[in-house]
């Protein structure tokens, strides 16, 4: 028995890191199921819970870490385009109601992107941290490929996308009531625009007008935001 | 499958050499995907292999996004530093204007009804 040579194996190949996080991913779904699909109970929110840790106990480099598990990076580039599909369906949504769709997007993604800039600037925050902020309302893959063009920081963005998303889906009906929202399909809009996927989840719960909406405004949001960005940060 | 997963990847690497041709600052999957619609909305619809194709891809997307999310541990002396100021952003933020998207909608949806 060569144990040296098994070990070396085991801290080299990519398959170590590629296995561990599919699996994180796994329980993460299991889970997820299993508490009937809470909001806040995320996949990708319990991976982070056990990856983390692992990658601390493992001391392994980030860069190394990222470079084994990279195969599966690669496929946001596909992705994003994918979500071409979901606008597609909801877009016949836009004819009965398109300026309140468009009057909204434009309004509230700058809203959004503002108030948030705007905080962390009045409270001294970095300049990454801001940047890293833009994006907040934007889904994922999107955030991933848009991040590099406006400097931010990829995986503090990422963390910020996850967070706006949970933040949403948790405020979403209380917001809705306090200020009562009578159409489902303004509650499913705000909800896309500000929650991404898991505010298109909540929404679901809502009912199916409020998810078609809020896939809608996920997309529209996604392309209008990765659009003007870039543009404004190159202008700045 | 394939012939979706081939579609995906065509309008990605289109788009990509579209971003890099005209020096444009919109990153070249989000011009596939532009394409991908006006390829849809020309053509009145999607094919079967595609649908399997998107399907798979937006299913696991979470995984994909995973190795950049590890990154998070490069960042903890950011987080730590400016905690007070990332959490405030996030929570008073998200609130404002998930209320501000959601009222001035609904209100522009009452107006348009009313006429």
């Amino acid at each position: 028995m060569n144990v040296d040579a098994l070990m070396t194996y085991i801290t080299s190949t990519p398959l170590t890191w590629i296995i561990i996080t599919m699996s994180a991913y796994k329980v993460g779904i299991l889970i997820y199921e299993k508490t009937g699909k809470h909001a806040l109970l995320q996949p990708i929110v319990i991976a982070y819970v056990i990856m983390l840790p692992i990658l601390i106990i493992a001391h392994i480099p980030y860069k190394q870490y990222f470079e084994s598990v990279s195969i599966l990076h690669f496929f946001l580039g596909p992705a994003t385009v994918a979500l071409a599909l979901p606008l597609y369906k909801n877009l016949k949504l836009i004819h009965a109601y398109l300026l309140p769709i468009f009057i909204t997007l434009f309004a509230g993604g700058i809203f959004t992107i503002l108030s948030a800039v705007g905080i962390l600037w009045l409270l001294g925050a970095s300049k990454i941290t801001m940047l890293s902020m833009t994006t907040k309302s934007v889904t994922a893959p999107i955030t991933l490929i848009t991040a590099h063009d406006i400097g931010a920081n990829a995986s503090l963005a990422i963390g910020f996308v996850v967070i706006t998303g949970l933040l949403g889906a948790l405020l979403g009906t209380s917001v809705f009531k306090l200020l009562k929202i009578k159409h489902d399909a303004a509650k499913g809009f705000a909800l896309g625009l500000i929650s991404h996927a898991v505010g298109t989840a909540r929404a679901f719960e809502i009912s199916e007008n409020a998810a078609a909406f809020s896939a809608l405004a996920m997309g529209l949001v996604g392309v209008f935001i990765a659009v003007f960005l870039p543009i404004v940060m190159g202008l700045l | 499958m394939l012939h979706g997963i081939l579609t995906l990847l065509l309008f990605q690497f289109t788009g990509e050499c579209i971003s890099k041709l005209f020096e444009l600052k919109i990153p070249g999957p989000i011009i596939g995907m532009v394409l991908l619609l006006l390829f849809l909305v020309i053509r009145k619809g999607s094919f079967h292999a595609l649908d399997n194709a998107v399907f798979w891809l937006l299913r696991y997307l979470p995984l994909f996004i995973i190795p950049a999310a590890a990154g998070i541990i490069t960042q903890v002396e950011t987080i730590s530093n400016e905690l007070f100021a990332i959490l405030a952003s996030l929570i008073v933020g998200t609130f404002l204007s998930l209320a501000f998207s959601v009222k001035l909608m609904d209100m522009l949806i009452s107006k348009k009804e009313e006429r």
